[in-house]
Protein backbone atom coordinates (compact mmCIF):
# COMPACT_ATOMS: atom_id res chain seq x y z
CA UNK A 1 0.00 0.00 0.00
CA UNK A 2 1.64 3.57 -0.63
CA UNK A 3 1.17 5.65 2.10
CA UNK A 4 1.18 9.67 2.97
CA UNK A 5 3.04 10.32 6.02
CA UNK A 6 4.31 12.95 7.95
CA UNK A 7 7.90 12.70 9.31
CA UNK A 8 10.14 15.12 11.35
CA UNK A 9 13.79 14.55 10.79
CA UNK A 10 16.97 16.81 12.01
CA UNK A 11 18.91 18.18 8.92
CA UNK A 12 22.77 18.81 9.78
CA UNK A 13 23.84 21.90 8.29
CA UNK A 14 27.81 21.88 8.25
CA UNK A 15 29.61 25.05 9.91
CA UNK A 16 31.81 25.76 6.64
CA UNK A 17 28.50 25.60 4.49
CA UNK A 18 26.93 28.57 6.75
CA UNK A 19 27.49 31.81 4.96
CA UNK A 20 26.72 35.10 5.23
CA UNK A 21 23.39 34.53 2.50
CA UNK A 22 21.07 33.55 4.54
CA UNK A 23 18.40 33.04 1.96
CA UNK A 24 20.93 30.37 0.71
CA UNK A 25 20.34 28.44 3.75
CA UNK A 26 16.85 27.24 2.86
CA UNK A 27 17.97 25.73 0.17
CA UNK A 28 20.98 24.27 1.64
CA UNK A 29 18.51 22.80 4.36
CA UNK A 30 16.28 21.08 1.88
CA UNK A 31 19.33 20.00 -0.69
CA UNK A 32 20.45 17.87 2.51
CA UNK A 33 17.34 16.70 3.08
CA UNK A 34 15.95 15.35 0.17
CA UNK A 35 19.91 13.95 -0.47
CA UNK A 36 19.38 12.22 3.04
CA UNK A 37 16.06 10.89 2.07
CA UNK A 38 16.92 9.09 -1.46
CA UNK A 39 19.82 7.98 0.73
CA UNK A 40 17.82 6.29 3.49
CA UNK A 41 15.97 4.61 0.00
CA UNK A 42 13.52 2.71 3.43
CA UNK A 43 13.06 1.97 6.58
CA UNK A 44 11.61 -0.99 8.89
CA UNK A 45 8.12 0.99 9.99
CA UNK A 46 7.41 2.97 6.70
CA UNK A 47 8.39 1.21 3.76
CA UNK A 48 10.40 2.36 1.05
CA UNK A 49 10.61 5.95 0.62
CA UNK A 50 9.47 7.23 -2.95
CA UNK A 51 9.24 11.16 -2.65
CA UNK A 52 8.94 13.69 -0.66
CA UNK A 53 5.98 16.05 -1.59
CA UNK A 54 5.74 19.19 0.49
CA UNK A 55 8.60 20.56 3.03
CA UNK A 56 5.93 21.94 5.85
CA UNK A 57 8.30 23.67 8.63
CA UNK A 58 11.81 24.29 9.38
CA UNK A 59 12.65 24.72 12.68
CA UNK A 60 14.90 26.81 15.01
CA UNK A 61 18.67 25.52 14.24
CA UNK A 62 20.52 24.78 17.13
CA UNK A 63 24.25 25.76 17.02
CA UNK A 64 25.87 21.70 18.18
CA UNK A 65 29.59 22.35 20.68
CA UNK A 66 33.02 21.73 19.63
CA UNK A 67 31.91 21.30 15.57
CA UNK A 68 29.86 24.52 14.77
CA UNK A 69 27.36 22.51 12.46
CA UNK A 70 23.62 23.60 12.86
CA UNK A 71 20.76 21.13 13.49
CA UNK A 72 17.79 21.90 11.91
CA UNK A 73 14.29 20.02 12.74
CA UNK A 74 12.24 19.32 9.56
CA UNK A 75 8.81 18.55 9.33
CA UNK A 76 7.96 16.81 5.95
CA UNK A 77 5.54 14.97 3.94
CA UNK A 78 6.59 12.22 1.87
CA UNK A 79 5.08 9.02 0.28
CA UNK A 80 6.03 5.21 0.91
CA UNK A 81 5.19 1.88 -0.11
CA UNK A 82 4.67 -0.82 2.84
CA UNK A 83 3.49 -4.19 2.42
CA UNK A 84 1.13 -5.53 4.51
CA UNK A 85 0.54 -9.06 5.64
CA UNK A 86 -2.88 -10.49 4.15
CA UNK A 87 -3.28 -7.45 1.57
CA UNK A 88 -4.13 -7.96 -1.71
CA UNK A 89 -1.64 -6.98 -4.53
CA UNK A 90 -1.19 -7.22 -8.30
CA UNK A 91 2.60 -7.56 -9.40
CA UNK A 92 4.63 -8.43 -12.51
CA UNK A 93 6.47 -11.66 -12.85
CA UNK A 94 10.13 -11.15 -14.00
CA UNK A 95 11.62 -14.48 -13.09
CA UNK A 96 10.68 -17.72 -13.05
CA UNK A 97 12.66 -20.85 -11.01
CA UNK A 98 11.91 -23.96 -10.45
CA UNK A 99 10.72 -23.26 -6.89
CA UNK A 100 8.72 -20.64 -7.75
CA UNK A 101 8.48 -17.47 -9.53
CA UNK A 102 9.56 -13.69 -8.48
CA UNK A 103 7.78 -10.66 -9.14
CA UNK A 104 8.32 -7.05 -8.88
CA UNK A 105 5.54 -5.05 -6.76
CA UNK A 106 5.99 -1.66 -6.51
CA UNK A 107 9.48 -0.62 -5.03
CA UNK A 108 9.74 -4.08 -4.50
CA UNK A 109 11.78 -6.56 -6.70
CA UNK A 110 12.25 -9.56 -4.33
CA UNK A 111 8.62 -11.05 -3.72
CA UNK A 112 8.30 -14.55 -3.89
CA UNK A 113 5.77 -16.94 -4.86
CA UNK A 114 6.75 -20.30 -4.45
CA UNK A 115 5.58 -23.08 -6.26
CA UNK A 116 4.06 -24.89 -3.29
CA UNK A 117 1.97 -21.52 -2.44
CA UNK A 118 0.71 -22.73 -6.02
CA UNK A 119 -0.43 -26.12 -5.71
CA UNK A 120 -2.36 -26.32 -8.76
CA UNK A 121 0.70 -25.11 -10.87
CA UNK A 122 3.06 -27.32 -12.64
CA UNK A 123 6.21 -25.98 -13.65
CA UNK A 124 6.90 -26.79 -17.35
CA UNK A 125 10.47 -26.51 -18.10
CA UNK A 126 12.41 -25.13 -21.49
CA UNK A 127 13.23 -22.25 -23.43
CA UNK A 128 10.83 -20.12 -21.60
CA UNK A 129 9.92 -22.16 -18.72
CA UNK A 130 6.37 -21.00 -17.22
CA UNK A 131 4.12 -22.51 -14.65
CA UNK A 132 0.15 -23.77 -16.13
CA UNK A 133 -2.49 -25.24 -14.03
CA UNK A 134 -4.89 -27.85 -15.96
CA UNK A 135 -7.30 -24.58 -17.09
CA UNK A 136 -4.25 -23.83 -19.06
CA UNK A 137 -3.82 -20.74 -17.05
CA UNK A 138 -0.19 -19.55 -17.19
CA UNK A 139 2.52 -17.95 -15.18
CA UNK A 140 5.44 -16.78 -17.12
CA UNK A 141 8.09 -14.15 -17.49
CA UNK A 142 6.11 -10.60 -18.00
CA UNK A 143 2.41 -11.92 -16.80
CA UNK A 144 0.74 -9.99 -14.21
CA UNK A 145 -0.57 -11.64 -10.95
CA UNK A 146 -2.78 -11.27 -8.24
CA UNK A 147 -1.63 -12.29 -4.78
CA UNK A 148 -2.07 -12.26 -0.92
CA UNK A 149 1.24 -11.21 1.15
CA UNK A 150 1.91 -13.93 3.81
CA UNK A 151 5.06 -11.99 5.04
CA UNK A 152 7.68 -9.52 4.43
CA UNK A 153 10.87 -9.51 6.06
CA UNK A 154 13.15 -6.50 6.37
CA UNK A 155 16.87 -7.10 5.59
CA UNK A 156 18.84 -3.94 7.86
CA UNK A 157 21.95 -4.74 5.83
CA UNK A 158 20.57 -3.92 2.35
CA UNK A 159 17.54 -1.38 3.35
CA UNK A 160 15.18 -3.99 1.36
CA UNK A 161 12.19 -5.60 1.93
CA UNK A 162 11.16 -9.29 0.62
CA UNK A 163 8.22 -10.79 0.82
CA UNK A 164 6.75 -14.15 0.46
CA UNK A 165 3.53 -14.59 -1.45
CA UNK A 166 0.56 -16.69 -2.13
CA UNK A 167 -2.44 -17.76 -4.59
CA UNK A 168 -4.37 -19.54 -1.62
CA UNK A 169 -7.53 -17.37 -2.21
CA UNK A 170 -10.25 -17.01 -4.33
CA UNK A 171 -9.69 -14.20 -7.49
CA UNK A 172 -5.90 -14.70 -7.21
CA UNK A 173 -3.37 -15.81 -10.09
CA UNK A 174 -2.92 -14.32 -13.28
CA UNK A 175 -4.84 -11.03 -14.35
CA UNK A 176 -5.45 -9.94 -18.12
CA UNK B 1 3.73 -3.84 14.43
CA UNK B 2 5.35 -4.56 17.83
CA UNK B 3 4.32 -8.06 17.64
CA UNK B 4 1.05 -7.21 20.36
CA UNK B 5 -1.51 -8.73 17.55
CA UNK B 6 -0.65 -10.65 13.93
CA UNK B 7 -0.63 -8.15 11.28
CA UNK B 8 -3.32 -9.10 8.91
CA UNK B 9 -4.56 -6.57 6.64
CA UNK B 10 -7.91 -8.96 5.87
CA UNK B 11 -9.04 -8.46 9.34
CA UNK B 12 -8.08 -4.46 9.14
CA UNK B 13 -5.06 -5.34 11.63
CA UNK B 14 -2.22 -3.54 10.09
CA UNK B 15 -1.22 -1.08 13.37
CA UNK B 16 -3.19 2.14 14.38
CA UNK B 17 -0.51 4.14 13.25
CA UNK B 18 -1.61 2.77 9.51
CA UNK B 19 -5.23 2.90 9.93
CA UNK B 20 -4.85 6.42 10.56
CA UNK B 21 -2.49 7.29 7.80
CA UNK B 22 -3.77 8.24 4.37
CA UNK B 23 -3.05 5.72 1.99
CA UNK B 24 -2.99 6.31 -1.80
CA UNK B 25 -4.40 4.40 -4.97
CA UNK B 26 -1.91 3.62 -7.33
CA UNK B 27 -3.35 5.95 -9.88
CA UNK B 28 -2.85 8.71 -7.33
CA UNK B 29 0.81 7.99 -7.03
CA UNK B 30 0.56 7.84 -10.52
CA UNK B 31 -0.50 11.42 -10.67
CA UNK B 32 1.63 13.11 -7.60
CA UNK B 33 5.32 10.92 -8.78
CA UNK B 34 4.91 12.31 -12.85
CA UNK B 35 4.11 15.56 -11.47
CA UNK B 36 7.62 15.25 -9.65
CA UNK B 37 9.18 13.76 -12.08
CA UNK B 38 8.70 17.06 -14.87
CA UNK B 39 9.43 19.60 -11.92
CA UNK B 40 12.91 17.36 -11.66
CA UNK B 41 13.23 17.51 -15.62
CA UNK B 42 12.96 21.17 -15.49
CA UNK B 43 15.61 21.39 -12.87
CA UNK B 44 18.23 19.82 -14.32
CA UNK B 45 19.74 18.23 -17.78
CA UNK B 46 19.64 14.79 -16.93
CA UNK B 47 16.83 13.84 -14.80
CA UNK B 48 18.25 10.37 -14.13
CA UNK B 49 20.73 12.20 -11.63
CA UNK B 50 18.29 13.29 -9.81
CA UNK B 51 16.05 10.03 -9.62
CA UNK B 52 16.21 7.66 -7.49
CA UNK B 53 15.70 3.74 -8.09
CA UNK B 54 13.09 3.55 -5.56
CA UNK B 55 11.22 6.38 -7.44
CA UNK B 56 12.12 4.97 -10.82
CA UNK B 57 10.47 1.67 -10.22
CA UNK B 58 7.94 3.15 -8.41
CA UNK B 59 6.89 5.36 -11.27
CA UNK B 60 7.13 2.43 -13.94
CA UNK B 61 5.09 0.11 -11.43
CA UNK B 62 2.15 2.48 -10.51
CA UNK B 63 1.90 3.74 -14.62
CA UNK B 64 1.27 0.15 -15.41
CA UNK B 65 -1.07 -0.43 -12.59
CA UNK B 66 -3.58 2.64 -12.20
CA UNK B 67 -6.91 1.86 -13.33
CA UNK B 68 -8.18 5.27 -13.60
CA UNK B 69 -5.27 8.03 -15.84
CA UNK B 70 -7.82 10.91 -16.27
CA UNK B 71 -6.58 13.40 -12.75
CA UNK B 72 -11.02 14.17 -13.03
CA UNK B 73 -11.27 10.47 -12.80
CA UNK B 74 -8.95 9.69 -10.27
CA UNK B 75 -10.50 12.35 -8.39
CA UNK B 76 -14.37 10.91 -8.19
CA UNK B 77 -13.04 8.30 -7.44
CA UNK B 78 -11.74 8.63 -3.96
CA UNK B 79 -14.78 11.18 -3.92
CA UNK B 80 -17.67 8.04 -4.45
CA UNK B 81 -15.51 5.98 -2.71
CA UNK B 82 -15.30 7.65 0.20
CA UNK B 83 -19.23 7.95 0.70
CA UNK B 84 -19.06 4.20 2.02
CA UNK B 85 -17.73 4.32 5.62
CA UNK B 86 -14.36 2.74 3.80
CA UNK B 87 -11.06 3.13 5.69
CA UNK B 88 -8.52 4.46 3.73
CA UNK B 89 -6.98 1.35 3.55
CA UNK B 90 -9.78 -0.65 2.15
CA UNK B 91 -10.50 2.57 0.13
CA UNK B 92 -7.39 1.84 -1.72
CA UNK B 93 -7.68 -1.44 -2.18
CA UNK B 94 -11.18 -1.15 -3.79
CA UNK B 95 -9.95 1.99 -5.97
CA UNK B 96 -6.23 -0.34 -7.23
CA UNK B 97 -8.14 -3.54 -7.74
CA UNK B 98 -11.72 -2.81 -9.01
CA UNK B 99 -13.31 -5.38 -8.18
CA UNK B 100 -16.38 -6.50 -10.59
CA UNK B 101 -18.32 -8.43 -8.65
CA UNK B 102 -19.77 -8.18 -4.96
CA UNK B 103 -18.34 -11.89 -4.10
CA UNK B 104 -14.89 -10.81 -5.67
CA UNK B 105 -15.17 -7.05 -3.64
CA UNK B 106 -15.47 -9.33 -0.20
CA UNK B 107 -12.97 -11.50 -0.92
CA UNK B 108 -10.51 -8.53 -1.91
CA UNK B 109 -11.89 -6.75 1.07
CA UNK B 110 -12.81 -8.73 3.63
CA UNK B 111 -12.93 -6.51 6.58
CA UNK B 112 -15.85 -5.22 5.02
CA UNK B 113 -18.53 -7.70 5.94
CA UNK B 114 -17.02 -8.06 8.68
CA UNK B 115 -19.17 -7.81 12.36
CA UNK B 116 -20.78 -4.27 12.99
CA UNK B 117 -20.23 -2.83 9.15
CA UNK B 118 -22.98 -1.78 7.36
CA UNK B 119 -22.34 -3.12 4.29
CA UNK B 120 -25.02 -5.37 2.96
CA UNK B 121 -24.73 -6.88 -0.47
CA UNK B 122 -26.87 -4.18 -1.84
CA UNK B 123 -24.48 -1.17 -1.03
CA UNK B 124 -21.61 -3.09 -2.61
CA UNK B 125 -22.83 -3.90 -5.49
CA UNK B 126 -24.13 0.09 -5.98
CA UNK B 127 -20.52 1.23 -5.01
CA UNK B 128 -19.20 -1.09 -7.85
CA UNK B 129 -21.65 0.08 -10.28
CA UNK B 130 -19.96 3.77 -9.30
CA UNK B 131 -16.89 2.68 -9.81
CA UNK B 132 -17.61 1.09 -13.22
CA UNK B 133 -19.17 3.90 -14.40
CA UNK B 134 -16.49 6.31 -13.76
CA UNK B 135 -14.07 4.06 -16.06
CA UNK B 136 -16.44 3.56 -18.67
CA UNK B 137 -16.96 7.62 -19.06
CA UNK B 138 -13.00 8.48 -18.62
Amino acid sequence: MFLKTELQWNVVIPAESLDAKGLMLQKAIVVRLLDEFSKRKATKDLGYLLALTTVEKIGEGKVRQHTGDVLFPVTFSAISFKLFRGEILEGLVHKVLKQGVILRCGPIENVYLSSSKMPDYKYVPGENPLFMNDKMSKIGKGVTLRFIVIGAKWLEAEREFQALVGLHADYLGPVS
Amino acid sequence: MSGEEEENAAELKIGDEFLKAKCLMNCEVSLILEHKFEQLQQMSDDPRNQVSQVFEKSLQYVKRFSRYKNPDAVKQVREILSRYQLTEFELCVLGNLCPETVEEAIAMVPSIKAKGRVHDDEAIDKMLNDLALIKKFE
